[in-house]
């Protein structure tokens, strides 16, 4: 079988012993579910010497909402459990249905939501056993020092492939992390990603901390939300493009409107449009809104399908995604 | 280094030491020898080692063993209910689900999980839970079945004490047991995880091996040191080309090949050197230390490429030892009648380009192969093949050891699908390792390495031109065809002539001609995948007759009707079609499709397909040409009134073992719970030469069915001397043998093996065989594509086309195949679906396809190293339908009745696979007024060429 590197495992039982193990451990790295983590460290693509696991934090898992309906959702709940809890299939449809869309059902099993937050963008010729990036000679996010993608020696354009992200930047949630000193804090998710791909800089955040829970605000009045996602098969993909919408209504009129598209760029793209509030959502505003998704992206091919087609996509999916929200 | 672990293991507390970078995978299988969870892809993609813990059903492959520390793990082992299998269990075998069983311990176990949560589960809701198995074999079909079966509680065939025997069904009218609905030989094994796959197999001082592969695509090695991999602690052996000098192939005369690289790598992913050391992390470390010089050299990755002038030559000496002038391995060139005549004079024509892209067989089961050899210089070798024999003989000549001292034996196989009908690597390299280092070598493929080892579907590239008087009978077919073979020859020479030599049936030609070139490119070997040669042709074949018929305003099930081969016709090749239910299979499908009502008149963007094939049933003539039998059977009897069958035969999946003990039931009268079948095992059995083109059924069958009469024949004068009367006065009955003249008269058939033992005086032994008979065209070629008996197949797809995406769900296939008589339905109906599913995976998903190289703007300075790479070599990016993507199969037997087969049987196995591709290509025209003539039909082909309005894409 395919050998990962060699390292020791740690199993706290706190979050406080866990970013302290993190933080004084040389080479360390957290794991929780592992389906992200495993494959790549059978790829070779980090070389941990310690790993800290999170199942035996306790406090880290559950779905807790607020008189005032905050969400929130501890890091390590399953995206199983996001998928078919009640509470959320009410209140945040489109978190619920994007969970059920991530990879088979024996990953939603194993994988959390923070882990689902956190999930590496992903390229052709960066998850990949280390032969074959060896015979490559490498790319700019692992070994090597460029971008097969887009001819670049400076920019890596790995995919955001999270299904969740997209639509928790859509409900304008934040996460909760315990920093090396102790402390914590509360980040807005829709600032963690930069617009490099590689791993360690990808995301605006020390890699020590601890990501503790998702919060999600209470939603807007008359709020709906869904996901699409367009994948080659309709189980274990990634996403190929990724829609996600949430909005506030007022009777049949709009207060609020956010549209983030994912898989496409190294982070989420939340779209600039014009301002919905009082409008209906009829279709002038449905092909404004999908015509953005399709000017404001431009996605590269670092994942299957063909990119100008995925763009296309981008918009058919912004359209179908924006139609759901109507009744009926 | 290692730590203890704390486990409740199907019940019982274990502790289990292990390293902490351990998958709960590696701590069952390698810890706790609880083989039952398979690796299939080593990266959570496949689902075949899903177990429980706590509970929940999980990816073991995934899981780090250190934090499941104090769980309760529940594996396919541990899912019996005291006193035998469980009811899910015992459902995936009587309802067939079980084929190679390679992906079921997996499946079940998700299966298990589900009906403990929702006993009482809708398909959709066991389509979604299954979603994450991915299964090569079944279609998913009878799986769905199965597990619907078990929550109802209504097991076919299940007695009160919860066994089903191995013929639960009513035998067709006329027999003893052909025809009875039945459950395969080794099935319930493979459904409680303790049948043994290769991999599942550990000797005492067992090394691993692992093989270093060339990154490069074409290059020449000046020098291997492996001088340092050799000192590292931990390493028993090393060995390169150098020790391996004799070039070998499947084929006896065309050798190309190595067991490891001798002066060239050819793609990326050539076997270069193998270590075998303690474990495998020091055999991975042991490759790093090997120093290979390369001089890297231009590569081609196309027949383009390989055929321009001044290319690089991929072999620069044939197998003859003669300088090689350009890159063409084989080249064929035959024509049947004025087809240039019945073009000019055609009522229609049509003409054009097709492009077939390259498939692979993504069994679930990878490669693997494990040597011993004894103090005497013996070799045994389990491998997980599908030709021990051949394997057997290239075996003597790589390792320069008689056959005699070679022991093959072939364990339980996790599905090949022509993906193990060669010689491989890993078997030279295990025997060679392990006579070197001293001590047992097993080595087992990444999943990475089973894509590069490949012999998958030849991409081809067709100029095809088809002509039609006004009435729509076919006239010409005139092809043009260019295989991109890959690396290395495989069964090249066949496949070149298979591309032209099988598409002349069901639809008869007035004229053939065509020309077929196989060209070396620097890629991974192409070679024989379930429809050898013949599927690709089909594509253009069948698409272009759905043109003709537009083109004339007629049927597209008439028109096939117009052309339909009736039995006892010669193809316009020379081939005699003894028997041909082509027009049954298309009466079959155009009923249970509603053709007649809804073909031509769906809403836009939904639409119906039909396409016929035919296919061999085995070849006429063995690879290397001898005069003895081409499958042999014995038979021995036991005193308990159980028969032992052994035969060469290699049970893939398909169920070839269970077909021969219901033959061998059906002559003697004995019930198949009596017999056992042992196969695969060079040593104990007879030589069978494979389970390649579709020839068990019908050439072991036969040799089964000799034997077996002349055990009755024995049986019968034992009970005829005991009553004191003639044979002809006896019956044969199921069970039983009785005396026609007085038939309270009656002797279990155990009571009369024992009569037949006292009368010989010896043990009560049989054998049979089938002998080559002379058949095939008289022309040089003419014999390939000849075959004792021929399949039909037809299907209808009804698909839906998303006009904004382009993306094609293929949502139901209807497919009549005549497979002259079905001995077990459940298995015939079995190979129906698994062959409908991979033709319509391969439709809509799959690509083998490999970086071409990089514009300019984007190849890296230097060198463009992304030419030749495999795109992704693993079950995420080579993606096989899931049970969601998988469309609803109706599966229909026909049963011509062939006049040469055993009780009329001919193949299941492949030719029901053929007609899928062009029945969907054929639906989305119906659907949108399309031609896809380039596959696979992906959603970016087929919304562009709805953009274009074209009637194709390039």
């Amino acid at each position: 079988m395919l050998r990962m590197p060699e390292f020791e495992v740690h199993r706290p039982s706190t979050a406080a012993d866990a970013v302290r193990l993190r933080s004084q451990l040389p080479d360390a790295m957290y794991v929780a579910g592992g389906t992200d983590l495993l494959p790549n460290l059978k790829h070779h693509l980090h070389a941990p010497k310690h790993l800290v696991s999170l199942a035996r934090v306790e406090g880290l898992s559950g779905i807790l909402r607020a008189g005032d309906g905050t969400l929130r959702l501890g890091a390590t709940t399953s995206l199983h459990a996001i998928a078919t809890d009640e509470v959320l299939r009410a209140e945040v449809p489109g978190l619920a249905k994007a969970a059920s869309l991530v990879a088979g059902p024996q990953h939603r099993r194993m994988g959390t939501i923070g882990g689902n937050v956190l999930l590496d963008t992903r390229c052709l010729f960066y998850n990949q056993s280390l032969p074959w990036r060896r015979a490559l000679g490498s790319c700019l996010k692992s070994e090597g020092t460029w971008c097969h993608v887009i001819g670049s020696d400076k920019s890596c354009v790995a995919a955001q492939s999270s299904d969740t992200v997209p639509m928790l930047v859509a409900l304008d949630a934040s996460i909760e992390v315990t920093l090396p000193d102790g402390s914590t804090e509360t980040i807005a998710l829709a600032g963690l990603w930069t617009k490099d791909g590689r791993f360690e800089r990808n995301r605006n955040l020390p890699p020590e901390a601890l990501l503790t829970a998702v919060v999600i605000p209470p939603r807007a009045a008359g709020h709906r939300s869904t996901y699409r996602k367009v994948r080659a098969r309709q189980a274990i993909d990634f996403p190929q493009v990724g829609v996600a919408v949430a909005a506030g209504f007022d009777g049949d009129r709009l207060s609020s409107l956010a549209v983030v598209v994912g898989a496409m760029l190294p982070h989420p793209k939340r779209l600039d449009h014009d301002d919905v509030a009082g409008r209906p959502l009829d279709d002038a505003l449905v092909e404004h809104v999908a015509e953005r998704a399709y000017k404001q992206v431009r996605p590269q091919p670092q994942v299957h399908g063909d990119p100008g087609w995925r763009r296309e996509l981008a918009r058919v999916e912004t359209r179908r995604a924006l139609r759901e929200l109507l009744p009926g | 280094m290692k730590q203890v672990l704390h486990l409740q293991v199907n019940g019982e507390d274990v502790e289990v030491a292990a390293p902490p970078h351990w998958t709960l995978l590696e701590v069952l299988r390698y810890g706790l020898g609880l083989t039952g969870s398979k690796q299939g892809c080593d990266k959570g993609d496949c689902g075949a080692c899903t177990v429980l813990v706590d509970g929940e059903p999980v990816l073991a492959c995934c899981t780090l063993a250190a934090a499941t520390e104090g769980s309760g793990i529940r594996t396919v082992e541990g899912l019996a209910d005291k006193g035998g299998p469980s009811r899910v269990q015992r459902a995936f075998d009587a309802c067939g689900a079980l084929q190679c069983g390679f992906c079921q311990p997996g499946m079940i176990v998700s299966a298990t999980a589900l009906l403990e949560r929702n006993p009482d589960p809708s398909l959709a809701e066991v389509k979604q839970a299954l979603s994450g198995n991915l299964c090569r074999c079944t279609g998913y079909t009878k799986i769905f079945d199965a597990v619907l079966a078990a929550a109802k509680d209504r097991v076919p065939g299940m007695r009160a004490d919860g066994s089903v025997p191995m013929a639960y069904g009513t035998p067709t009218d006329g027999f003893r047991y052909v025809g009875a609905r039945g459950r395969k030989a080794d099935a319930i094994g493979k459904a409680t995880g303790s049948a043994k796959y290769t991999d599942d197999l550990t000797l005492p001082r067992m090394a691993h091996g692992r093989i270093l592969r060339s990154p490069h695509a074409h290059a020449r090695i000046r020098s291997i040191d492996t001088s340092r991999a050799e000192a590292l602690p931990g390493v028993f052996a090393v060995v390169t080309g150098a020790e391996m000098p004799h070039a070998f192939c499947v084929i006896p005369w065309t050798p190309d090949e190595h067991a490891l690289a001798v002066d060239k790598v050819r793609y990326v992913g050539d076997g270069v050197a193998a270590v075998a050391a303690v474990d495998e992390d020091t055999a991975d470390r042991a490759l790093a230390l090997i120093d290979v010089d390369y001089e890297v050299l231009d590569a081609v990755l196309s027949p383009t490429e390989a055929e321009a002038p001044g290319a690089p030559l991929v072999h620069d000496r044939d197998w003859k030892d003669r300088p090689r002038q350009d890159n063409v391995c084989k080249e064929v060139e035959l024509a049947f009648g004025d087809v240039d005549g019945a073009l000019k004079d055609a009522a229609v024509v049509v003409d054009g380009e097709w492009h077939y892209s390259g498939s692979t067989h993504a069994a679930i089961e990878p490669h693997c192969a494990l040597a011993e050899w004894s103090a005497d210089g013996d070799l045994t070798l389990w491998s997980s093949t599908q030709v021990m024999h051949y394997l057997h003989r290239e075996l003597a000549r790589v390792l320069d050891v008689p056959e005699a001292k070679i022991r093959v034996v072939q364990p339980v196989l996790g599905g090949a699908f022509g993906g193990k009908s060669e010689p491989f690597d890993l078997e030279f390299c295990a025997a060679a390792l392990a006579r070197k280092a001293g001590r047992p070598v097993k080595i087992l493929y990444t999943r990475e390495e089973v894509f590069y080892a490949h012999r998958g579907r030849h991409p081809m590239d067709f100029r095809f031109r088809i002509a039609a008087d006004a009435q729509g009978h076919v006239t010409a077919v005139d092809n043009d065809i260019v295989l991109d073979g890959g690396a290395y020859h495989s069964f090249g020479l066949v496949t070149t002539y298979y591309a032209g030599q099988l598409l002349p049936g069901p639809i008869r030609f007035g004229t053939y001609r065509f020309k077929s070139r196989r060209v070396y490119t620097n890629k991974p070997c192409c070679g024989p995948k379930r429809g050898h040669g013949s599927v690709q042709p089909r594509f253009p074949l069948e698409t272009a007759l759905d043109e003709v018929a537009e083109k004339l305003g007629l049927d597209p099930i008439e028109i096939r009707r117009r052309n339909a081969m009736r039995a006892g016709e010669h193809t316009v090749n020379g081939q005699l079609v003894p028997s041909c239910g082509v027009l049954g299979c298309l009466d079959a499908v155009e009923a249970a499709s509603g053709w007649k009502q809804r073909h031509g008149k769906l809403p836009f963007g939904r639409g119906l397909g039909v396409a016929t094939s035919m296919y061999i049933s085995g070849t006429a003539y063995p690879i290397y040409p001898n005069e003895m039998p081409q499958s042999g059977v014995q038979i021995l009897a036991d005193r308990s009134g159980r028969l032992t069958v052994f035969t060469g035969t290699n049970d893939i999946g398909q169920g070839s073992s269970g077909a021969i003990a219901f033959v061998v039931a059906e002559e003697t009268g004995i019930h198949p719970d009596q017999i056992r079948v042992i196969a695969g095992d060079t040593d104990l059995t007879p030589v069978d030469l494979g389970s390649y083109s579709s020839r068990v059924t019908y050439m072991a069958g036969l040799a089964a069915q000799e034997a077996g009469r002349a055990m009755r024949d024995v049986m019968v004068r034992a009970a005829a001397k005991h009553w004191d009367t003639t044979p002809s006065d006896i019956l044969v009955l199921p069970g039983k043998y009785l005396l026609i003249s007085d038939p309270e008269k009656q002797l279990d058939t155990a009571h009369v093996l024992r009569l037949a033992e006292a009368l010989l005086g010896t043990p009560v032994s049989t054998g049979g065989g089938y002998r080559t008979r002379k058949l095939g065209g008289d022309y040089r070629g003419g014999t390939i594509g000849a075959s004792p008996a021929y399949s039909a197949t037809a299907h209808v797809a009804e698909v839906c086309v998303d006009t904004e995406t382009g993306h094609v769900k293929v949502e139901r296939i209807w497919a009549a195949h005549d497979c002259g008589r079905a001995l077990n339905p459940v298995m015939v109906e079995g190979q129906i679906e698994g062959s409908v599913y991979m033709g319509m995976s391969e439709a809509v998903l799959e690509d083998q396809a490999f970086h071409l190289g990089m514009e300019k703007r984007r190849a890296m300075p230097g060198r463009d190293r992304t030419r030749g790479m495999h795109i992704g070599p693993n079950l995420l990016d080579y993606r096989i339908a899931t049970s969601l993507d998988t469309p609803d199969i109706d599966a229909f037997v026909v049963e011509s009745v062939d006049p040469g087969g055993p009780y009329g049987a001919k193949e299941a196995g492949e030719g029901p696979l053929h007609p899928a591709i062009p029945a969907v290509a054929n639906a989305i025209w119906d659907a949108v007024g399309i031609r896809m003539r380039t596959m696979p039909f992906t959603p970016e082909r087929v919304l562009a060429a709805l953009r274009a309005g074209a009637a194709e894409v390039a």
